[in-house]
């Protein structure tokens, strides 16, 4: 699974969870006792057991807000086959969004996450629709099985900082 | 420390107008706003609260969540009162003012002062509570004010919807004679989820109100004690509003059925009441406005208790009474005529009728004089009324004891 995902994603991609600002990160809909930061958190996300699940019905909202302006290339969806996610919409630059006006605004990208893809498979997003991220919005429209709960077990943002493209700030990142 | 926005949304309808919660409804929930801005402030420096009235010509936002205690203060003054509340557009308008909070980590909460008729179906409610928990809004309402059928299933209702891992809650407050926001105090509306520790959010309160904690503890010096005498006014609460409950359940009950009653008992305590209230003018003229205020009410209420049945009227009359031993003989005297036989009113009638026998009471009363032509005007008068009145109200198969 990793040597899949490593030669479906370029080189230059890094994991842009290092960028997310997250006082910033919202999630609605989401259960309190399975909140985003179990899939989204390095750590955390790595552990299957350990999920983002939807309450009320089993749509979720996610607001991505980053630090830097960065370029999304592939989108990692991990769920389970029955309860994870399957239609998801992404709005880049969005900012305010809620579920009464998430049908307003033309998606930037739309992806129907296959089984491969919740195993792990990246989806590789509109490239030329996320060169200037500032921020994402995550839109789980329904899940494989129609059912009321949606189950997230990792997401992952691959993509490139505007300033990571010159070696200078990528240097600066590994010091971490 | 619950980091939160919060929008309270104030009813600021005609039936605020009300004086049942004192000083007036509109007022009573204004210093509970306060009181709940002044503890959310504290509770957390970042916290923020914004207010906006459901009434009026349409949903007004007031203030935007703002962390600004004098901003929120400032907007409660010169509120008008008018038009109906709109509960549903309120609550939507609160939670668009709070979608576009500047700090994302906040929590949302919104605060309803439900005090007027809810005109609203409760499948609405109940789909903007279902609304409300998707987008991870608390909501929490105080019901108070108009206790009309059907209120409080509805709030009930609206409150199972949105409430997730009971951050929700609602508060019914019956009129009584303790300001709004003193009940207020001993809630989790206003302690929040006790997180923060219940002596901390009884802290703020005693700040945010110099006057409002009656405890007669200073909670942050023995946060125990402050919290076990919380506990004490909470149950406190829910047993009073318990038996207000029953109390009007009870009082549903006997109404039906008191209906049905025959109308005798009734007429025997107007002659009754008729007698007395003119024995009562012959005694004391000067006094009479009082004395009849007084006789109204005891009339009154012996009227009602017919309904319940002779015990419970013939002990509350004594009660009613005691203050005035006159007034308690006559009413007595009514009541045991009354209840000797089936023909009491006559004997009654025929008793007052009798005017030596009434004399007789007048000579003994101090400082009336029976010779005073006034007072034999009114005997006179009476005993043509009672007359008249049993005539009225005699039934065909009674006349033969006229």
């Amino acid at each position: 699974m990793s040597a899949e995902s490593a030669s479906a994603i370029h080189r230059n991609q890094v994991d842009l969870s290092d960028f997310i600002d997250w006082s910033g990160v919202e999630c609605l809909n989401q259960s309190a006792a399975h909140s985003l930061p179990n899939a989204l958190k390095q750590g955390y996300r790595e552990d299957d057991g350990l999920l983002l699940e939807s309450d009320a019905d089993e749509q979720l909202l996610i607001y991505i807000p980053f630090t830097q302006v960065v370029k999304l290339y592939a989108l990692v969806v991990k769920g389970p086959e029955e309860e994870g996610p399957k239609t998801v919409k992404l709005f880049s630059n969005r900012e305010h969004m809620g579920f009464s006006n998430v049908n307003d605004f033309p998606p930037s990208d739309t992806a129907v996450l296959s089984e491969d893809n919740l195993k792990g498979k990246p989806v590789v997003l509109k490239y030329v629709k996320f060169q200037n991220v500032r921020s994402l919005t995550i839109f789980i429209e329904d899940n494989q099985s129609g059912s009321d709960i949606t189950k997230v077990q990792k997401i992952v943002l691959h993509g490139t900082t505007v300033e990571t493209t010159d070696m200078k700030g990528l240097k600066k990142v590994e010091d971490h | 420390m619950v980091l939160e926005a919060t929008m309270i949304c104030i009813d600021n309808s005609e039936w605020m107008r009300n004086g049942d919660y004192s000083p007036s409804r509109f007022q009573a929930q204004a210093d509970a706003v306060n009181l709940i801005c002044g503890a959310k402030t504290q509770s957390n420096p970042e916290n923020t609260v914004g207010v906006l009235t459901m009434a009026g010509k349409g949903v007004r936002v007031l203030v935007t969540p703002t962390s600004d205690l004098g901003k929120i203060l400032a907007c409660m003054h010169g509120l008008e009162i008018g038009g109906e509340m709109n509960l549903a557009a309120g609550i939507q308008v609160a939670q668009l003012a709070l979608k576009h909070r500047q700090n994302k980590k906040q929590q949302q909460r919104i605060i309803v002062f439900a005090g007027s008729p809810i005109k609203h179906d409760k499948k609405l409610l109940e789909m903007i509570g279902r609304k409300l928990k998707k987008n991870s809004v608390a909501l929490d309402i105080v019901d108070f004010g108009e206790e009309d059928e059907g209120k409080p299933e509805k709030l009930e209702a609206l409150l199972a919807a949105v409430n997730n891992n009971d951050t929700s809650h609602i508060v019914h407050v019956p009129p009584s004679p303790n300001a709004l926001s003193d009940v207020l105090i001993s809630t989790p509306i206003f302690t929040g989820d006790g997180e923060g520790g219940s002596g901390y959010a009884a802290a703020a309160a005693a700040a945010a109100a110099v006057s409002g904690f009656d405890l007669g503890v200073d909670p942050s010096l023995d946060p125990e004690l402050a919290l076990a005498l919380r506990v004490s006014m909470e149950e406190e609460r829910a047993r009073q509003e318990a038996a207000a409950k029953k109390a009007a359940e009870e009082a549903a009950k006997p109404e039906k059925g008191g209906e049905q009653q025959p109308s005798s008992q009734d007429a025997t305590m107007t002659e009754g009441a008729s007698g007395s209230a003119s024995e009562a003018d012959n005694k004391k003229d000067d006094l009479m406005d009082d004395e009849n205020a007084l006789l109204q009410q005891a009339l009154a209420m012996s009227m009602d208790d017919t309904t319940s049945g002779h015990d419970v009227r013939d002990t509350d009359m004594s009660e009613a009474a005691t203050d005035d031993p006159d007034l308690a003989l006559a009413l007595q005297l009514s009541v045991q005529e009354g209840d000797k036989d089936s023909s009491g009113q006559t004997d009654m009638s025929k008793l007052l009728a009798d005017q030596s026998f009434v004399s007789s009471i007048i000579a003994s009363l101090p400082g009336v004089d029976p010779n005073d032509p006034s007072v034999k005007d009114l005997l006179a008068s009476m005993q043509n009324q009672s007359q008249q009145k049993k005539d009225e109200d005699k039934g065909p198969n009674e006349e033969e004891k006229q």
